[in-house]
């Protein structure tokens, strides 16, 4: 085939060198058919060997890539291109053969597996030998007459051909000895392996799952694997494994599962069907095939696709009678919270509760858990209040729902008697609950019912001896105490008041403020001398600095209503000009978080003795101070709303460092923590600032800037516009009306109705209309009708009602219901034209 | 997706004790430190009906999942391989073969 080479020296045609550069550089950049072209050219002017060469393997690139598209015959006639122009042995010469195989050139296989020599077949081309032999065993080809007889491949094709013949003969004792002979390099071993699996079958079907996974990707007999693991696949996986395979494939596996007719006739469809299964499909296959999935099994499965396929009720009815009432609701809401139509579900589970308030008694649990799913989507915490406490009346047990009323009645800012009433309630029915006793100190320190606090700390103490919290709020409260017989003169209880603080005492702080208070006792009730020496004498040991010491005498003098004047004369004298290091600023943070955190102090007082001293501190901030340390003066500062050192602290931070944090500060306190007063300037700087915060993952400042953000756009949503607004140009007691009477209804029920009564008024010219609503609702009175149909929006809540009544639909609302909503308002003083009409 | 009485094998009916012990025998066979991703299905389907209330619960507020696979693992569950006679084993082995093209179901490499 080759063409004898003449060997020419190159030219020293400048056109000839340009030319080779050009096909050089093609052929290494990969632009194969370009380089050919090149090179071809080239070799008209000279019979080049290099050219040739550099061609030749120019064709040989461009048939693999060929042959790997799957374009098999454009590649068998560049391989040969290449064959003409390349000196012998060809590379590739085994991939040229299995092309020709799969153009089933049968006569140009023969003449290129004759050519092959025994260590070619054996060593160099193992993926040939695979596949030749899997031809050979299936009888696909006949070519082993052709292959040389003294390969190692002929011997292992006989040992093969003994373990099959073994196996028609029912003689599987031998098979095994026959396999045994194949070694691990063999062209047959993936058959091996395929064979001991299906003997494996059907005794030990995992141990053929496992031989079967060891066959390699690319092994010719890897597709007879996935075959044999179809059969030893059930349920669900054999589905789809059969889905992935050829119509003859899937019948022999149809066939080696002994499948029923059923089976067989399920299969056919899916098969067929398998790109188009539809819910509907599903569906119907489900009541089709019910004696093979079980009717339970369909009958859930069906109940669970009317979701998605809805038009299956009647058949569902049909073959599995009608949902007792409580399901049916229950699986309306449940779409419902799916489609997070929440106005909806509450509808539906709200019809649920009125069935179950029918049964037995032992629905109240199921009423009582329906309840509180209710609560937890309401958007207005007093709705999920009143939910949670009338789910009480169905199972008063249930602990957390007095745990979150509790906690919703002391958010509220002031102290509601409902709150007192609750904590009584669950103090009495859980006396040994640590949060419920948690919950009361809080409150009876709030209310400096000081005695109380310290029995519910005491019980607390009870039942966990080392709650640290327990133990402050009765130090706190112990102190708070003494403080108030203080200011009352009853100065006889005071020392023992305190002395019970020192038994608890946690830590230094604390008992600097009992040996404080101490002073300040014997100061006011005993003897005054004696009195400021204590109190020097505490502040000295206290390591706290001079201004500390000043405000910290400041805020008990404060507290106790004493003359304060004398009593900082006895201090070291506090300049002026007194620089607080970062060591005090941090102190002094935590002296005002300590007052912030004892509830018989309040912000009052910490702002009147701020004020003295703001000066100093402002001046001090101007220090080099850590972010750290003022990031903390900045919470304890929010924590009291003093918003004037809050900016001065930003004032600071802002040009120092660029945390997402500052942002937040800078805008909060220009605002004075009411997000009314914010900027839109300042709003676009808070958006900047949570995506920054988003993007470094500061959760502390994402959830501030969050909650900041969403009460900014809740003071600044426009007017409300919808549906009755563009309809009537409706005001808020438009909206608030419709909402009263038909707020229940979910979303798809209002607007079902919505549409009837535009079908309802189309169809009745409008002085009829009114005729029929006043006769149908209002008994023909002329002196309400005129009242009422001159407002647009009752006349809309009649037609709502029409429309529900000639639906057939119970919608919880009754003429007279109409009547009262719209008496209780102002008719309007202008009539406005309904649109319909 | 298994129900949290599937995941942990147990009946409709189990009562707290039966569950627990089941929740416990599962964990002790899949501890966190092996499975962490197995151990939390098992807790959580513990979690789901460790008792009368979450059991009610999970009745409630679960909207039945229309899992098409498992009626299929309920149609073909009887399915079971017979003994592969050596006709079928050979049928097996032709049927992995395109008759016109001889490919075997995955292309062949091409890299020399």
């Amino acid at each position: 085939m080759k063409q004898t080479p003449v060997t020419t020296s190159k030219s020293s045609d400048p056109d000839i060198s340009v030319l080779e550069s050009q096909a050089l550089s093609k052929k290494n950049a990969g632009q194969y058919k370009d380089a050919i072209d090149l090179y071809k050219s080239l070799l008209k002017r000279a019979n080049n060997t290099e050219w040739r060469e550099a061609l030749a393997q120019c064709y040989l690139q461009r048939a693999l890539a060929f042959a790997a598209k799957g374009m098999v015959k454009e590649a068998l006639v560049l391989w040969e291109n290449y064959a003409r122009n390349a000196e012998p042995p060809h590379k590739a010469r085994d991939h040229y053969i299995s092309w020709l195989l799969q153009t089933n050139d049968m006569t140009k296989v023969k003449t290129c597996l004759g050519q092959l020599s025994a260590q070619q077949l054996d060593e160099h081309y193992p993926e040939l030998a695979g596949l030749l032999g899997l031809l050979i065993i299936t009888g696909k080809v006949s070519c082993q007459d052709m292959l040389p007889k003294d390969s190692i491949f002929m011997i292992h094709l006989g040992f093969v051909q003994e373990a099959l013949s073994a196996y028609r003969n029912n003689k599987l004792e031998d098979i095994e000895p026959a396999l045994k002979k194949l070694p691990f390099r063999s062209a047959f071993r993936d058959f091996r392996t395929l064979m001991k699996a299906a003997l494996l079958i059907p005794e030990s079907v995992e141990q053929a799952q496992a031989l079967l996974t060891k066959i390699p990707a690319d092994s010719p007999y890897q597709q007879a694997g996935v075959l044999l693991l179809a059969i030893t696949h059930g349920g669900a996986t054999l589905v789809n494994d059969l889905l992935q395979l050829t119509a003859p494939q899937i019948k022999i596996i149809k066939e080696a599962k002994n499948l029923n007719k059923k089976q067989i006739e399920l299969l056919d469809v899916l098969t067929k069907q398998k790109d188009r299964l539809s819910d509907k499909l599903k569906f119907n296959l489900t009541i089709q095939y019910q004696a093979l999935f079980g009717a339970d099994l369909a009958q859930h499965y069906c109940l669970a696709a009317l979701s998605p396929y809805p038009a299956g009720q009647r058949d569902f009815t049909k073959h599995f009678g009608a949902l007792n009432d409580f399901e049916a609701w229950r699986l309306k809401a449940l779409i419902c919270e799916r489609d997070r139509d929440f106005n909806g579900a509450e509808y539906y589970w709200q019809q649920g509760i009125t069935v179950l308030k029918k049964q037995s008694a032992e629905s109240a649990l199921k009423i009582a858990l329906i309840m509180r799913h209710i609560a937890e989507y309401q958007e207005s915490p007093e709705e999920a209040i009143t939910w949670l406490i009338d789910s009480l009346d169905h199972d008063p047990d249930d602990r957390e729902s007095y745990v979150k009323i509790l906690q919703y009645y002391e958010r509220q800012e002031q102290e509601t008697d409902a709150f007192k009433e609750w904590l009584d309630k669950s103090i009495k029915k859980f006396p040994n609950d640590v949060e419920m006793l948690g919950l009361a100190i809080k409150a009876a320190t709030r209310n400096k019912a000081f005695k109380k606090a310290t029995q519910y700390a005491q019980a607390l103490l009870k039942i966990d001896p080392v709650n640290t919290f327990a133990k402050q709020v009765l130090f706190t409260s112990h102190l708070a105490h003494a403080r108030k017989l203080i200011k009352s003169k009853k100065f006889h209880l005071v020392e023992k008041e305190i002395q019970q603080a020192e038994k608890i005492a946690i830590g230094k702080r604390c008992q600097t403020q009992a040996q404080l208070m101490r002073g300040f006792f014997v100061y006011a009730g005993e003897d005054k001398k004696r009195g400021e020496q204590l109190i020097t004498e505490t502040m000295q040991k206290y390591n706290g600095g001079v201004f500390n010491v000043h405000f910290y005498v400041f805020m008990e003098a404060l507290l106790l209503n004493l003359p304060m004047a004398p009593l900082l004369k006895t201090l070291p004298p506090l300049e002026k000009n007194y620089l607080l290091s970062q060591q005090e600023i941090i102190q002094l943070t935590q002296l005002i978080q300590q007052y912030a955190d004892d509830d018989s102090a309040n912000q009052t007082h910490l702002h009147k003795a701020l004020e003295k001293v703001k000066v100093i501190i402002k001046h001090s901030l101007k220090q080099s101070l850590s972010e750290e340390t003022l990031l903390t003066l900045c919470q304890c500062l929010d924590n009291i709303r003093h918003f004037e050192l809050l900016r001065a602290c930003v004032k600071i931070a802002r040009p120092l460092w660029n945390k997402p944090i500052w942002m937040y500060y800078r805008v909060y306190a220009e605002a004075n923590g009411n997000p009314a007063k914010c900027s839109g300037i300042n709003r676009y700087r808070l958006q900047d600032g949570l995506k920054n915060a988003q993007e470094q993952n500061d959760q502390r400042a994402t959830a501030l800037i969050g909650k900041f953000l969403d009460q900014y756009y809740e003071s600044h949503k426009p007017p409300s516009f919808n549906f009755f607004d563009a309809l009537f140009g409706g005001s808020d007691d438009d909206e608030d009306s419709i909402d009263e009477l038909f707020g229940h209804l979910p979303e798809d029920l209002f607007e079902q109705l919505e549409r009837k009564t535009i079908e309802i008024t189309k169809k009745n010219p409008p002085e009829r209309m009114l005729k029929i609503l006043a006769a149908d609702y209002l008994s023909n009175n002329v002196t309400m009708m005129r009242d009422l149909f001159n407002d647009p929006v009752a006349l809309f809540a009649f037609l709502m009602l029409k429309a529900a009544d000639e639906l057939g639909i119970d919608i919880g609302v009754t003429a007279k219901e109409i009547v009262e909503c719209f008496n209780d308002q102002k008719a309007p003083s202008k009539p406005k034209s309904f649109p319909f009409f | 997706m298994k129900t949290p009485y599937e995941q942990l094998e147990v009946a409709d009916l189990a009562s707290d004790s039966e569950i627990k012990q089941a929740y416990l025998q599962k964990v002790k066979l899949n501890p966190p430190d092996r499975d962490h991703e197995k151990f939390q299905q098992i807790h959580s389907a513990y979690e789901a009906i460790k008792n009368v209330t979450s059991r009610e619960k999970y009745a409630l507020f679960n909207y039945p999942e229309a899992d098409f696979d498992a009626l299929l693992d309920q149609a073909f569950s009887n399915a079971q391989p017979a003994l592969m006679s050596a006709d079928d084993f050979e049928k097996l082995l032709r049927a992995s073969i395109d008759d016109k093209t001889f490919l075997i179901g995955n292309p062949k490499k091409t890299t020399v």
